[in-house]
């Protein structure tokens, strides 16, 4: 209980888990402009080649990313929930499996996505001298940003499973670097990259399905 | 007594969690279904306003945004108002300009002049 | 034990994670860049010289002048003076032990090396020739040189920004001693501040712009081709998005500096305080709505032109409450001519004069004649090397007692000065000149009948590189016999006057008081004792 720390170690843990929430949350806050010029590139080619971006999007996977962003919402549920089980909860047990189940589901959404990314190979969707859709003006530049876009969450992903899988295991051995304000940080940036899907979803795979 | 009180806060909070679960659940099938409606223009506004509406409650329950202290919700804030910047000030270009665009044609380049990763 | 005798390895250099260290190591690596920097200027006033394109071929020199902004904008001015004076001062500043990050602050300097290094290769393997600026399609398309290895160490050298700044900005959220409110704060944090908030901001932008034109270069993604339905202007938008709060990023540091040594060598406090503080949070927003300014001739609507044009008028504002501020702090104050001061004034005067050409080049119908002339190449100079550097210089003086713990001789201090702003102003004014008369910029031959200014601009540049040359000397003199400093040679106030210098490891041996007033000078008390 924290009634029954000294004062002083209590305010030093208090103030450190300040430091690196705010950290983490200015990391974020850069990573979203970075993401951001992506978005920008996207949202001049969609407004300058609006059918073009219906027909392409219309020839994404819309059941696997679907499948997929239901993953990724669940898995920030189970590292939202771990993260509560930290302190004087009593279920600091649970912390290590719960952040290894999240880490399984975004180890999953990696395997969907590479099978997409295949399909997509196979159906002449890669942009470049063998893309299908050459006739449909701003088709491949859709498919130029769908890469891109998929591609940059997808290794902020791995990143992100990385962590959480370190600190499954640092949690579960006890060790004093998986602080409970560290794995606060990492669900952070696990929660983000969830957020960068949201909007990726309707972006990519949502266009023109009623066309 | 303070392990109950310890363990109903945690209940309550994991409560909201599995709530915010099942909105954001509900939130992307109702995206899903919308995108498959007729609604024109309106398409993308409802699918962007669901998005919005679905990052709330992943920053507002799951990333704790609501307890985290005023500085932090300017952090978040200010971010966000930059990218809302970027991309609104560019538009002021590209709505204003006249568009000639030329038709479609075959690239004039298919590789960098070497051809080496350069 | 003081910080620089703790540990005399390359390795305790190298794996050190104190704050002061790194600021050295910075130090270090980025006078480095500065005289490769300088190397590739020399050449370019050496060519310009003459009219004609005699010294080297045209595509040499587009690989210098490119060499040039590319080295000394990423590699020296954006480090200078927050990765050196602010990571060595602000601890020091708000009464900390280290920043709130120390192995970040580390893993900063060597993102900043490798990038760094990944540049000086591409340079080694020929260079790079489209300009600093990398506008597309050339870049993308057309160039026959090193442009992705470039950006490359570009967008490494990036995070190394981003988490500076970072960096910066908890550690005076979380690490300030108690009593020390915001309007205590000395201004060179809150310049160092408000760069941080532009660093974590507009950075990432260029990160993705890199990785966008390295993607077009060596795949044909076609986001800036028209030909596949791309936009070339796409680039500029997100480019000058990020480059323009850039420029911010070079002078609000040193703005920082400035308001540190103008009350301390006039002995009063600053004028308008409050007003300082809010003007640099202005500038840093201000700034962010301005990008279009670089890009009134590319394509852009009119519409969008006058809007930038506007909003850039905006931004002077804020500048000029500085500039005169700065000066009514000097009215009625008792105004001593040591070298730091010198730098500083000459600051002011220099920031003024390129402020004012901003404004000329703000103004959407005089920006169409100028634009691409020597007037746009001499307006940054006058900010960024009349500007930033000057004061660079500056706080490296004021501080040096402080981060050394010896004095250096005032006297050729003061002739450096002296020869470094004679010498600024003969190389740059006459290239406002040149640029209302028609000289365009980034040609390597011209019209004869500009050579005249051509040639008074290369004088004042040997003039200039010999007033920067000369502080290698006496700084370098100081180390080995300078007299040894006490902790507070210039009756400064401030936080890092109270400790040694130079400081102990960690920093302070007792946790200081806030002081009552941030700048407690008093124009009728005991002068200091002059320096050597």
């Amino acid at each position: 209980m924290s009634a029954s720390l000294p004062l002083e170690r209590h305010r030093e843990a208090v103030a450190a888990a300040r430091t690196a929430s705010l950290g983490m949350w200015i990391f974020l806050g850069s990573e979203l402009l970075f993401f951001g010029g992506l978005l920008m590139a996207y949202l001049y080619a969609r407004t300058h080649w609006p059918q073009g971006f219906g027909q392409a999007s219309a020839r994404t996977h819309v059941v696997l990313g679907t499948l997929n962003t239901g993953l990724l919402l669940t898995s920030s549920a189970l590292v939202a929930l771990a993260v509560a089980c930290q302190g004087p909860t009593g279920r600091g047990r649970w912390v290590p499996w719960l952040l290894g189940a999240g880490a399984a589901l975004g180890t999953a959404f990696l395997a969907i996505k590479g099978w997409e990314y295949r399909s997509e190979w196979r159906e002449g969707l890669f942009p470049g001298p063998g893309f299908a859709l050459k006739a449909v003006a701003g088709a491949e530049l859709f498919f130029v940003l769908y890469f891109l876009l998929t591609g940059l969450h997808s290794v902020h992903l791995l990143v992100g499973v990385a962590l959480l899988v370190a600190f499954g295991r640092g949690t579960r051995k006890k060790r004093a670097w998986a602080a409970p304000r560290r794995v606060e940080a990492a669900a952070l940036y696990w929660h983000f990259v969830d957020v960068v899907w949201i909007f990726l979803y309707p972006l990519l795979y949502l266009v023109n399905r009623h066309g | 007594m303070a392990e109950t009180h310890e363990s109903a806060g945690f209940a309550r909070r994991a409560r909201r969690l599995l709530l915010a679960w099942v909105a954001l659940i509900a939130l992307m099938l109702c995206s899903l279904g919308s995108a498959y409606l007729r609604l024109e223009p309106w398409n993308a506004v409802v699918g962007l306003a669901i998005a919005a509406l679905k990052s709330a409650i992943v920053l507002w329950l799951f990333m704790d945004l609501a307890r985290a202290g005023a500085l932090v919700r300017i952090v978040a804030a200010t971010a966000l108002a930059t990218l809302v910047l970027l991309l609104g000030l560019t538009q002021v270009d590209y709505r204003t300009r006249r568009p000639a665009p030329a038709p479609l044609q075959p690239a004039q380049q298919l590789r960098t002049p070497s051809g080496a990763l350069r | 034990m003081n910080y620089l005798e703790n540990g005399h390895s390359l390795r305790s250099w190298l794996g050190s994670t104190d704050h002061k260290r790194i600021a050295i190591l910075y130090a270090l690596a980025i006078s480095a860049f500065f005289f490769v920097g300088g190397a590739a200027a020399t050449l370019i006033r050496l060519e310009l010289a003459t009219p004609a394109g005699d010294l080297v071929s045209h595509d040499t020199y587009n690989r210098l002048f490119t060499a040039h902004g590319v080295i000394m904008v990423w590699l020296f001015l954006i480090p200078s003076i927050p990765s050196v004076l602010g990571n060595f001062l602000v601890p020091l500043m708000i009464g900390a032990r280290d920043l709130a990050f120390p192995r970040l602050n580390l893993l900063s300097w060597y993102l900043y090396i490798a990038g760094g290094l990944i540049i000086l290769a591409a340079l080694f393997l020929g260079g790079v020739d489209t300009g600093w600026t990398f506008y597309t399609p050339y870049s993308t398309m057309f160039s026959n040189s090193w442009v992705a290895v470039t950006l490359a160490g570009v967008f490494v050298t990036g995070f190394s920004s981003i988490l500076t700044g970072l960096n910066f900005i908890v550690t005076v959220h979380t690490l300030r001693v108690p009593g020390l409110g915001w309007f205590k704060l000395p201004l060179f944090v809150w310049a160092l501040y408000a760069t941080s908030i532009i660093l974590v901001l507009a950075t990432p932008v260029l990160a993705i712009t890199a990785l966008l034109v390295v993607a077009e270069r060596l795949w044909q993604i076609g986001v800036f081709d028209p030909a596949h339905g791309g936009d070339p202007l796409l680039f500029q938008h997100l480019f000058w998005f990020y480059s323009h709060p850039a420029v911010y990023i070079m002078v609000l540091p040193a703005m920082g500096v400035v308001s540190e040594i103008v009350p301390c060598f006039a002995r009063q406090r600053i004028f308008g305080y409050r007003f300082m503080a809010y003007a640099i949070l202005a500038i840093a927003s201000i700034g962010f709505l301005v990008w279009g300014h670089h890009m009134f001739v590319s394509g852009q609507s009119l519409a969008a032109s006058m809007v930038f044009s506007l909003l850039s008028f905006l931004v002077a504002i804020p500048s000029a409450i500085k500039v005169f501020n700065w000066t009514a702090t000097l009215y009625k104050g008792a105004i001593h001519f040591d070298a730091p001061m010198l730098y500083a004034l000459g600051f002011v005067g220099l920031f003024t004069i390129g402020g004012l050409t901003g404004l000329i080049l703000a103004s959407l119908s005089l920006d169409v004649h100028l634009t691409d002339t020597y007037f746009v190449v001499s307006h940054f100079h006058y900010i960024m090397v009349g500007g930033s550097v000057m004061a660079y210089f500056a706080g490296l003086h004021f501080w040096w007692p402080k981060v050394t713990g010896r004095m250096y001789s005032d006297t050729w201090a003061r002739i450096a000065a002296v020869l470094i702003f004679l010498g600024f102003n003969f190389t740059f004014f006459p290239q406002y000149l040149l640029g209302v008369q028609g000289m365009p910029r980034r040609y390597h031959a011209y019209p004869p009948e500009f050579q005249v200014l051509n040639l008074f601009s290369s004088a004042g540049a040997v003039v200039l590189a010999l007033g920067y040359l000369l502080p290698l000397a006496y700084l370098g003199w100081s180390l080995r016999a300078g007299r040894a400093a006490g902790a507070n040679p210039f009756a400064a106030t401030g936080l890092e006057w109270t400790t040694p210098s130079p400081p102990p490891t960690h920093n302070f041996e007792h946790l200081p008081q806030a002081p009552d007033e941030v700048y407690g000078y008093d124009p009728n008390a005991s002068l200091p004792e002059p320096a050597e």
